[in-house]
């Protein structure tokens, strides 16, 4: 008698135990914080953002979280913190982030934010001299070129505008013989749009052989754009490149069709392939032409657009980004053995960083990005075109 | 510990650029120019260091004289204006400063990378801290250092003749000029302490952040410049402090969870603070310690107030 009662006390106890250890690793959570603008004038990619990040990080959850190095799973959790496009809020915003248990920050929006942030990390690994903040960020959205580069904590996974306009302008001179001149037009007062055109169009439009004859001026909060697109009417180019945010893109195409410009070829920036172009001026942006790392090519691109609608969000080139860094520091979590305790935290994003530093591709929503040593990708992408209000592929330089 | 200390460190370049337009506004004047000082004291300051080399001290230093000059000769003109019309007055000179900023291209070469001021791209690499072994809250120490200096002397100054001389001016400008004081002399003054003041805090505030462009020294920055002494009062420079305390700590950084709501409640809680207390946050007259810990004789709670002859 006595010793059944022994035994069956042993079982209850090691069956609670065994319960209590189940429920202890469903309850291990994993921390990545999204950061950026979620408010104001470019709030919305921030808002776009926190849906893909929202929606990668429940797909990843349901079906059983990360694995952790003890072999236990972890759930993702996840919050975002709005910085408003603001230098030193984004630093603050970071240094809280950093002050948390959090793994690595996916963030931020805005390439005015980034630079100065990066800025404050520390510029080179291991660097004891250099007392910088060393915390792994990987970036989704803010584009412009060459910012990774500025600290060894940084990484990013934004399509290289560079090798994109390169290969547009190519095509164009291919499909568009007797096109010989370009108009540039440029929303000077934001750090990507700015960059994008004098640093990355105008180059590759140069090099591909289009003489430019005349460029323009605005500024993102400008609403009237008679001036520059009476200089555009004047110059008569075959192509107008303009290169700015959905907002004023929608001002210039408004104002470009009433005064009657109507070019062989309209080249639009990055960031304006998205719903918001379409939203604010469908009829006037009818044609216009952009390369972007996202578009609803496959089934899984598809699904992982869906999944973000379903969170509030849209699917741009900006949140697929913000989607496959989710995807992608999955995978890093897993094979870099993160351990998820509170005495490992500083290891753990240790192991981070360096896994991101290895990583020679990772899967992406259109196909392999190539991961670059100095911390930038690059992304498959298409040429996408306004077509009856909706984006539609053009050319797939993949294919 | 490293988010507060940062924390700290924005209240304190905050604070500064806020008592650049204290000593401004205590001559009734209403400067918007504020904003352009203290972008001039940022690239001076980013130059010194990351261009020539120069110790972060001196570097600050240049940074403010170089301001307080230009402030100086701004204020020759400028200040012969009232009113709204000197707010334009100066609200055009911070935006002259800014495209400035946004089309000026200085670079050299520095350890085989190109350095400096490049256009509408920013002023990238003012690393000075960090490359030089400075932690968080060495940085923290040594703005609220120079915060501390900013705030002991103006203080002083708010208990000798200058301080009289200049509410004297704010308060009343015929009865001032017809006691013998030289309104412009004045005025200047302020502007130049104002603009030595500003020029510190930019150049602080570029080592802070390491990247500075001329966007961050637009209309929003002047209008955040002249509200942190308004809505603190002009009775003290710790009027300043809080209203910087109440914005960055509690508007800004507070109410940060609360999203897209943040921006519309930034707004109408200064409202409320405006009407809640007229005369900013600690009034137009500076509480004295002794009165408020109890001690020392009573003292009638407006100073300048008059009493029947008997």
């Amino acid at each position: 008698m006595k010793l059944k009662a022994l035994v069956a006390a042993g079982l209850v106890g090691a069956s609670s135990l065994a319960l209590a250890t189940a429920a202890a690793a469903q309850d291990k959570t994993i921390r990545i914080v999204g950061f950026g603008a979620s408010s104001g004038v470019v709030g919305i990619f921030g808002q776009n953002s926190t849906a893909a990040m929202s929606a990668a990080f429940e797909k990843i959850n349901a079906e059983g979280g990360v694995t952790l190095a003890d072999g236990s799973q972890a759930r993702i959790v996840t919050e975002y913190y709005d910085d408003r496009c603001n230098a030193e809020e984004g630093i603050s915003v970071l240094r809280r982030i950093a002050s948390t248990d959090a793994l690595v920050a996916i963030g931020p929006t805005c390439s005015n934010v980034a630079e100065p942030l990066f800025g404050i990390m520390q510029a080179r690994v291991d660097d004891e001299s250099d007392t910088g903040l060393q915390f792994p960020v990987f970036t989704d959205v803010a584009i412009k070129g060459g910012l990774a580069g500025i600290s060894d904590w940084v990484f990013r996974n934004t399509p290289s505008e560079a090798a994109m306009y390169d290969e547009l302008f190519g095509w164009l001179r291919e499909t568009h013989p007797d096109a010989t001149t370009i108009f540039g037009g440029v929303e000077e007062d934001f750090a990507h749009s700015r960059a994008s055109w004098y640093d990355v169009m105008k180059t590759a439009a140069d090099k591909h052989g289009f003489e430019l004859v005349g460029e323009a001026q605005w500024l993102l909060s400008d609403t009237n754009f008679s001036n520059q697109v009476r200089g555009m009417r004047r110059a008569e180019p075959d192509i107008v490149a303009i290169s700015a945010h959905p907002f004023t893109t929608c001002g210039v195409l408004r104002e470009m069709a009433r005064q009657r410009v109507e070019p062989e070829v309209l080249v639009g920036l990055t960031s304006s392939s998205s719903l918001e172009t379409l939203s604010g001026c469908a009829t006037e942006a009818e044609g216009l032409t952009i390369p972007t790392s996202f578009a609803p090519v496959n089934d899984e691109a598809r699904a992982a657009a869906e999944a973000v609608v379903a969170e509030g969000g849209q699917m741009d080139l900006h949140s697929a980004s913000a989607w496959e860094n989710a995807m992608i520091l999955k995978d890093v979590i897993e094979q870099v053995g993160v351990e998820g305790t509170a005495e490992s935290l500083e290891e753990d994003r240790r192991k981070i960083r360096d896994g991101l530093a290895a990583m020679e591709s990772a899967p992406g929503l259109l196909g392999t990005n190539q991961r670059m040593p100095d911390g930038e990708a690059v992304k498959p992408y298409v040429f996408v075109h306004a077509r009856d209000g909706g984006w539609e592929v053009l050319h797939n330089p993949g294919s | 510990m490293d988010f507060y200390l940062g924390l700290a460190q924005i209240f304190g370049v905050h604070t500064l650029l806020g008592l650049s337009a204290y000593v401004v506004l205590l001559t009734g004047q209403v400067s918007m120019a504020q904003a352009g000082f203290y972008a001039i004291g940022a690239y001076t300051a980013g130059a010194m260091t990351a261009m020539f080399g120069l110790h972060i001290l001196p570097a600050i230093v240049i940074a403010g004289l170089v301001s307080a000059a230009i402030a100086c000769i701004v204020g020759f003109p400028a200040l012969r204006v009232k009113g709204l019309m000197l707010v334009v007055a100066t609200l055009a000179f911070g935006e002259m400063v800014r495209l400035f900023f946004f089309n000026l291209t200085w670079q050299v070469e520095r350890n085989g990378d190109r350095v400096g001021p490049n256009g509408a791209e920013g002023f990238r690499s003012i690393r000075y801290f960090p490359e030089n072994g400075w932690e968080v809250w060495h940085v923290t120490v040594f703005i609220w250092f120079v915060v501390v200096v900013v705030m002991g002397a103006l203080w002083w100054m708010d208990r000798t003749r200058a301080g009289a001389v200049l509410r004297a001016v704010g308060h009343d400008e015929t009865a001032a000029q017809s006691i013998g004081l030289n309104l412009t002399a004045v005025k200047v003054g302020a502007m130049t302490a104002g603009g030595f003041i500003a020029g510190l805090g930019g150049g602080i505030y570029a080592h802070t952040v390491t990247h500075i462009e001329h966007g961050v020294f637009g209309v929003l920055l002047a209008t955040f410049a002249i509200a942190y002494p308004i809505l603190g009062g002009l009775g003290s420079v710790f009027g300043t402090l809080i209203a910087v305390l109440f914005i960055q700590g509690f508007l800004i950084e507070g109410l940060r969870f609360m999203g897209e709501w943040r921006s519309l409640l930034f707004g109408a809680l200064i409202v409320l603070a405006m009407n809640l207390r007229p005369h900013g946050l600690l009034g137009e007259h500076a509480p004295r310690l002794k009165n408020l810990f109890g001690a020392g004789p009573a003292r009638p709670s407006d100073p300048l107030s008059t009493k029947e002859a008997k």
